[in-house]
């Protein structure tokens, strides 16, 4: 038989196999906007988590122990014989909880500037920084429980007692859930006919025995013990974060290959199976630090089964100077080719530069890589709160806003931009101070158990990662909003101040009615048509720099060295637009209170008649926040744009927005009319992805709400 | 010297079609041609002038009661507007928020155009591309684009011209040290078609080919294929024949007829003359493109 055939065909299984499971999802457990993290439906009568506090949650190192543990012991087992790997996620641990803050350790003091100024403050918020899949590699559930034992012979004490003991059940747990995959998989080998499929079963047996104590060896161990740690930490706390993936399996790939172990067909099976296993954020590519690229043959391999599997994936190419230029035409051509949102881009250029701003050295930023939906961080080495706490910013000016309008004598841009400083830095710091109290509490509330294990630290020093058993704390505080806020800066000056049409008070009224007043839409349309940002030297790209420069400096500023506390400022929204769009009133750029805010850094749709592409890339790259966290470009790419034709401008425009300074790029190519149609019927295009924000999704899984902006955001562009 | 204004109706950024790499294409308005197929009526005229876009309009009233002219008027909430009663003064797009009455036609000083596409030129950079002046026909305003085109160059923007080529080629000559790249159409080789199409004759057309391939400076020559006019075999082959005899033509090649001008004409009051014609399918332009590379 055609083996080349035969891996197609079985690569084909479990595509359909996933089609399958992402409908019974959709069944069992309704819509959800959110990645689609290749987890299976909960089984009827399914695992219940164990309270051990009286608001039905659980806390704290031992809640988090036994119940982590008791669901490991009680896991269902998933094998199926097109797959090369054992496992699959089913379990939401984290959320399963009715409530993710222990109420000994209140933040009342915090409450009110959260509310007043919109903030999600990631208190008890979990994972959102990178394991480092290398330690774990080279270590494996073996090798990592002789650590625990001799770091617990250094670090005696009640408490690390405690801790030492959690991570030693946790892994014994994660061991007896791998065994009884390999118990199991005795029983199918019995029972399959088809030779091939046996010899499939029996490789993954040895496979899975060869790593449940010992490090992997080869690729199909390697690829399979990453699987069972993502997995075991997915259940924990849903962490996400991958890893430089070319170089993690490099190593394997050329032993395996100098060795006759596999070739080239087989590698690019295990790899299909191993990517849709879960869409875990893996960067490909990036600088050596000799001038060269870390790129390698099984970076094209990788690129080659994602273009097989073609499902969710978030595949990140890095672009730098010396990358390997037949990587990036590569991952262009499936770019276009499927049009399913993947790979994105990262700029190695503004990322760098960035980082090092913060005082760290050039070898240790480009370390810190693209692993997360917007996020980059330094396997193994940071604790970030990446992507979990965000400022909305369209709240903040609502604020200032208002203030103006009741207390200020004379009313002018000058005043308003005053107050909007003024109440932004309150909010920066009720931000950076709800960071403070999460590190100081988070281990009494939620340990990272796993994490920890692949972390450089937290076992060395017998401390949770998030309580100084990291070696940094870069902390990320977001802004979102920033497009609703400088294009409303924008027409008022450009509409009260400059051409005088309307008052601050007219204003006020119109804002007051949502427009629905006399003349209302009238004064909607002429705001919604002044100088927005996204434009290019427009005022509202004036505004918008000066917002990015303000932000910035302001996180910055919460940084406390004596803490090792270094605040790294962003520029995102995640899924957050409509949410935190409700939350804020008709604004003076012409937008209906309750409707979303911008997304990300990008403009408001319709920021200009054409060339949106290009002013899109001009624009973000100029409010870059510039300490190494990102201000992403999420490109809605017009189909009549995306041909193969055309793959070298579309390189070009990535390339010269990260030239320009920009940190990272998720492109969408869809076509409107499958959009529509999809939008009306979701089950006529259940293979249908979309890169939200930094993730990828089924349309099919996302709420109608949702959808919906998806829809307007493609039809606005 | 007296620095020269040009009258420009559009600028498109991204375009893809009008040159190599990434151009921002400007369009000068003014044309001596009226191909019935045009899409951008709006660049026959040279003056300004009012461009009602009915979507956009809210219906507010405000265009009307500016109006001293009776030109536009509302009937059941709807704004009717006559092109013959208008003046093209602009002051109902003074008071029209919306963006619904429009007014096509902006003056620009070779500055004030580098100022517009500067914001770009990172992409041309990154792509060889650059600037394309089109029309209407660019070269009515010859002094203005000479002059501006000579300012590009000093600022080392690659300068491409897309021309009818129906003027004279003392004019074209003047260009030939500045430009990088033509781009000429060459519609018809039938005189009397031309002229029943274009309402021009097409002598100086053809002559002035001629002269620019002697010239051998780089250009391409592009035919407009329209369904009824010359979508011909002896038409094609006669365009064909000329062009093989030419030395230096870098590229000729068919331009399907399309209908999205349709819309503009509406929006201008004026009248689309090939409404009757639907656009060609895939596999006729397919057809022709194959005839032309014999
Ligand atoms: S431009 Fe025409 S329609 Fe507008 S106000 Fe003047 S006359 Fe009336
Ligand atoms: S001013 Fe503009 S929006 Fe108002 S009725 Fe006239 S065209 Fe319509």
């Amino acid at each position: 038989m055609d083996m080349k055939e035969y891996y197609l065909q079985k690569i084909e299984n479990l595509k359909r196999a996933k089609a399958f499971q992402t409908k019974e999802k959709i069944r069992k457990e309704g819509l959800l906007d959110e990645d689609d993290y290749g987890r299976i439906a909960v089984p009827d009568e399914g695992w219940e988590i164990i309270p051990n506090h009286e608001d039905g949650s659980f806390y704290g190192i031992k809640g988090w122990t036994d119940n982590f543990c008791d669901l490991m012991d009680n896991h269902p087992t998933y094998i199926d014989e097109n797959d090369a790997f054992a496992g699959r996620w089913i379990y939401f641990m984290s959320k399963m909880r009715p409530n993710k803050w222990n109420p000994s350790y209140p933040f009342t003091h915090l409450i009110a500037n959260q509310e007043k100024y919109d903030i999600i403050h990631g208190i008890g918020d979990d994972a959102h920084f990178a394991p480092d899949f290398e330690l774990g590699l080279q270590l494996g559930w073996g090798g990592l429980l002789k650590k625990i034992e001799t770091s617990a012979a250094i670090n005696q004490g009640e408490e690390q007692e405690v801790f030492y003991q959690a991570h030693k059940r946790a892994i014994v747990s994660i061991q007896g859930w791998i065994k009884r995959h390999i118990d199991e998989l005795a029983l199918m080998i019995q029972k399959v006919e088809d030779p091939l499929s046996r010899e499939n079963l029996l490789k993954m047996r040895e496979t899975n025995r060869a790593i449940l104590h010992h490090p992997p060896k080869t690729l199909r161990q390697a690829c399979q013990w990453i699987i069972w740690f993502h997995l075991a930490s997915r259940t924990y706390n849903r962490d996400g974060a991958g890893g430089q993936i070319d170089t993690l399996l490099q190593p394997y790939f050329e032993n395996d290959i100098k060795n006759g172990i596999i070739d080239k067909e087989e590698a690019i099976y295990y790899l299909s199976c191993f990517l849709i296993n879960d869409p875990i954020y893996w960067q490909l590519g990036g600088p050596d630090g000799n001038g060269g690229d870390v790129s390698s043959e099984i970076s094209f391999l990788i690129l080659e089964a994602a273009d097989k599997i073609n499902t969710s994936l978030n595949i990140t190419v890095r672009v730098h100077d010396h990358m390997n230029q037949e990587l990036f035409d590569r991952s262009l051509e499936y770019l276009i080719k499927h049009k399913n949102a993947w790979p994105r881009f990262s700029g190695d250029k503004g990322l760098i530069s960035g980082f090092m701003k913060n005082g760290y050295s050039e070898e240790l930023a480009r370390k810190r890589i693209a692993v997360g939906c917007n996020w980059m961080s330094l396997p193994g080495l940071e604790y970030t709160m990446n992507d979990l706490v965000k400022v909305n910013m369209a709240k903040v000016f609502e604020v200032a806003f208002e203030e103006v309008m009741t207390s200020s004598e004379i009313k002018s841009t000058a005043e308003l931009w005053g107050k909007f400083t003024a109440h932004l830095a309150k909010a920066v710091t009720t931000a950076a101070d709800g960071i403070k109290h999460h590190l100081k509490y988070q281990k009494y509330n939620e340990p990272e158990l796993i994490l920890n294990l692949l972390s450089y630290g937290p076992l060395e020093k017998g401390r949770d990662v998030s309580d100084g058993g990291a070696m940094y704390y870069n902390l990320s505080i977001d802004g979102a909003g920033i497009a609703i806020v400088a294009d409303s800066f924008a027409a008022i000056e450009q509409r009260i101040e400059e051409e005088k049409r309307l008052s601050w008070e007219d204003l006020q009224s119109h804002l007051n009615s949502n427009f629905e007043d006399e003349n209302g839409e009238r004064i909607r349309t002429l705001l919604q048509n002044s100088e927005r940002y996204g434009q290019g030297d427009a005022k509202g790209d004036k505004w918008a720099s000066l917002i990015a420069e303000h932000f910035s400096a302001l996180v910055k500023n919460e940084s406390d060295a004596e803490q090792n506390q270094c605040f790294i400022p962003g520029l995102f929204s995640w899924a957050n637009t409509v949410g935190l769009g409700k939350k804020v009133k008709a604004t003076p750029n012409g937008r209906k209170g309750g409707e979303p805010i911008n997304h990300g850094a990008n403009p408001t749709p319709g920021f200009v008649v054409d060339g949106g592409s290009l002013a899109l890339a001009s624009a973000i790259a100029k409010v870059q926040p510039g300490y190494g966290n990102t201000a992403p470009m999420q490109w809605e790419l017009d189909p009549s744009l995306a041909k193969q034709e055309h793959a070298e401008i579309i390189g070009a425009i990535i390339k010269t927005h990260f030239e320009l300074g920009g940190t990272l790029i998720n492109v969408n190519i869809m076509d409107k009319e499958q959009v529509l149609t999809a939008h009306e019927n979701p089950d006529l295009y259940p293979d249908l992805v979309v890169r939200i924000t930094g993730f990828t999704a089924y349309f099919a899984m996302l709420s109608k709400e949702f959808r919906q902006l998806v829809v307007d955001r493609i039809l606005e562009n | 010297m007296v620095l020269e204004k040009g009258m420009i109706t559009n600028l498109q950024r991204l375009s893809l079609h009008d040159g190599h790499g990434i151009r921002t294409v400007i369009f000068l308005k003014g044309c001596n041609m009226r191909c019935l197929w045009c899409h951008n009526p709006e660049t026959f005229s040279q003056k300004a002038q009012i461009e009602r876009i009915e979507q956009k309009c809210i219906s507010c009233g405000a265009c009307v009661e500016v109006c001293g002219s009776e030109a536009l008027s509302m009937h059941n909430g709807k704004v009717h507007y006559n092109v013959n009663l208008c003046k093209h003064n602009g002051d109902c797009t003074k008071v029209c928020y919306s963006g619904a009455m429009h007014q096509v036609g902006e003056i620009y000083s070779s500055e004030a155009l580098y100022k517009a596409i500067e914001k770009d030129i990172p992409f041309f950079n990154s792509t060889g591309g650059g600037v394309t002046f089109s029309g209407g026909e660019p070269l009515l305003q010859h002094q203005f684009l000479l002059e501006t085109i000579q300012y590009f160059k000093s600022k080392d923007l690659n300068v491409v011209v897309e021309s009818n080529f129906n003027v004279s080629w003392n004019i074209i000559s003047k260009f030939l040290p500045y430009v990088d790249h033509w781009l000429v159409d060459l519609k018809f080789i039938n005189a009397e078609k031309h002229k029943k199409w274009t309402f021009t004759d097409n002598q100086k057309v053809l002559s002035n080919i001629k002269q620019l391939d002697n010239e051998k400076v780089s250009y391409e020559l592009r035919t407009p294929l329209i369904p009824t006019a010359n979508n011909i075999k002896e038409e094609l082959l006669a365009i064909n024949d000329f062009v093989h005899q030419l030395s230096n033509c870098k590229q000729f090649k068919l331009n399907p007829y399309h209908k999205l001008g349709e819309q503009k004409y509406k929006n201008l009051g004026l009248e689309y003359n090939l409404a009757h014609i639907n656009e060609m399918s895939h596999s006729e332009f397919q057809y022709w493109s194959n005839l032309i590379k014999k």
